[in-house]
């Protein structure tokens, strides 16, 4: 719109000045002329002051990246091009050269997370363990893990205290109940995604695929159990506390505006190993493991503990991640 | 005053704004967020997988100095020790072993030295069966007296495990009841808390805050015996 007048006031400009000051009878009035100049110089100034935000934007897409296919439909061929890619970007940005993989879900494998009520201290070893596996940003900070101080005989989450910071725990009259993702067999989380990015494996693990991710937040807010983080900003994560060993849908460098939760360390989980939370902590109190194997640990505590609650069961989500207690 | 006059009064000092307006937001003027106090990091103290305590068998595979357990390095062989207890009938536990905290059992009553060490050799544990065990095999002491929690323990229920939930791709490394649980005094120790999360909110101290000040002193009673 504003095109249309410029073009016009450029034409002018010449004549006007040929005469000498003097209105141009075929042209234009000096006072219509300066008042075209001037709507059209507002416009401009009001388009550039639209666009301003994008001055803030640092990180613009590559255009590989820009026209990746969806997880799902990509070949292997594509995936090892997409993997190479974030490689490079993140030994560009962190100064670190990593190991990206793409791990499957293992055949015959369901992963359940069981948590002895009893044991836990609530150290939250288990809360900055879990940032450092999986390169989650510092300041501003994300955590996946919290770790709620319950009064005793109640399971009141209206009255847990999030942010208890006593010289020594556990506290007398408190029990912990660490609460992350519950991996749910049905996730409201994916129902409500409005682009796929989130979908359940076929081990049970719910995944994002973060080149996916519109940043939406209707996950956010349709996850019961406050499990699902956003990056409003970049994240920050010091060169000397990456973790190099990184998976596509899991702990590699998230960007601004996207979500991201527990994966169950998808990284290490699918390679055999236990989750980052599990080898950290202290008492013994996470559990996990691979609910098809009838020899499994979890088996055996799902077979034969008190197993107290799939945090708020009433919803039917049918969470993987199981509390109980040592009787 | 022309109608067409008062117009271009009106556009002038329209546009005149918006020029403003839009200088202001390319300077970034205003609208500029506070920015957040960066959040230290965390100390790598906490970070770490190592239990609380060693045991006998890993002191022996990292090649740790063994003379703790070199009992007749003082003790005289064939000589029991004789044990000494005061009028509540609690051990007294001699200059030599000032180190061990007695805590084992209901009221601390498990606190004869020779409910699990065999006074005729101070090398040995003894069951309540008979059984004779090395230092290395404290998790079958441990077992003769506490059945459920070693089963719970032998099946992965109890206890830390590390290394592979799949045995068929690595290891799995299940930790002795002793690297986490002192024998004389097997409740688990407080320990400090790593720090809370930083809201970006302030923080919402809990209004009963002060009163619990003074508690934290004393060992957390009845969770984990």
């Amino acid at each position: 719109m504003t095109d249309q007048p410029s073009n016009e006031s450029r034409r002018d400009v010449g004549p006007e000045r040929e005469a000498g000051g003097e209105p141009n009878p075929e042209g234009m009035s000096r006072r219509s002329f300066l008042r075209t100049s001037a709507v059209f110089g507002t416009g401009l100034a009001a388009l550039a002051a639209g666009l301003a935000p994008l001055l803030d934007v640092k990180n613009f897409p590559s255009l590989q990246q820009f026209m990746q296919k969806y997880y799902k439909e990509m070949t292997p061929e594509e995936m090892a091009v997409v993997l190479k890619r974030i490689e490079n970007e993140v030994e560009r940005q962190y100064g670190i050269r990593p190991h990206v993989r793409d791990l499957k879900p293992m055949d015959g494998v369901e992963f359940v997370y069981c948590l002895n009520l009893t044991r836990c201290i609530g150290c939250r070893k288990c809360v900055h363990a879990c940032v450092a596996e999986n390169n989650q940003s510092r300041s501003p900070e994300i955590q996946y893990i919290r770790v709620l101080q319950m009064e005793n005989g109640s399971l009141d989450m209206e009255k847990a205290v999030h942010d208890y910071d006593p010289a020594k725990v556990p506290e007398k009259g408190h029990f912990y109940m660490p609460v992350q993702c519950q991996q749910c067999k049905n996730p409201p989380c994916v129902k409500v995604c409005p682009v796929h990015a989130t979908w359940q494996e076929p081990d049970g693990i719910t995944v994002i695929d973060y080149d996916w991710c519109i940043g939406c937040r209707y996950c956010e807010a349709a996850c019961p159990y406050w499990a699902r983080r956003f990056n409003f900003a970049k994240p920050s994560i010091p060169k000397d506390r990456i973790n190099p060993e990184m998976d596509y849908l899991s702990n590699r460098p998230r960007s601004q505006g996207v979500m991201e939760k527990c994966h169950f360390c998808l990284q290490r989980t699918r390679a055999g190993r236990y989750p980052a939370c599990v080898e950290v902590c202290p008492t013994g109190t996470r559990k996990f493991g691979n609910i098809l194997d009838p020899n499994s640990e979890v088996s055996y505590i799902l077979k034969t503990k008190k197993v107290f609650i799939q945090l708020k069961e009433e919803l039917g989500t049918s969470p993987r991640f199981f509390y109980y207690f040592d009787v | 005053m022309k109608d067409s006059t008062k117009t271009s009064i009106v556009m002038y000092a329209l546009a005149v704004v918006f020029l403003v307006l839009a200088g202001a937001f390319l300077s970034r003027g205003w609208g500029q967020t506070p920015a957040l106090q960066p959040i230290p990091l965390v100390d790598s103290e906490f970070l770490k997988t190592a239990t609380v305590r060693t045991s006998y068998a890993e002191l022996v595979s990292s090649k740790a100095d063994l003379s703790d357990f070199d009992c007749y390095g003082c003790h005289e062989k064939g000589k029991p020790p004789i044990l000494r207890f005061d009028e509540k009938h609690n051990l007294i536990v001699p200059e030599e072993h000032k180190d061990i905290v007695m805590g084992h059992g209901r009221n601390n009553r498990n606190n004869l030295c020779t409910n699990c060490h065999d006074e005729n050799n101070l090398e040995l544990f003894q069951t309540r069966d008979g059984r004779e065990l090395k230092f290395s095999e404290s998790t079958e002491l441990c077992g003769s007296c506490h059945g459920p929690t070693y089963r719970d323990w032998a099946a992965g229920a109890h206890g830390r495990t590390s290394g592979y939930w799949n045995r068929e791709m690595g290891p799995i490394t299940r930790k002795d009841c002793v690297s986490c649980h002192n024998p004389h005094s097997p409740k688990f120790p407080g320990r400090q808390p790593a720090p809370p999360p930083h809201t970006l909110r302030p923080l919402n101290k809990p209004a009963h805050e002060g009163e619990r000040e003074g508690e934290h002193e004393g060992e957390h009673e009845g969770k984990h015996d």
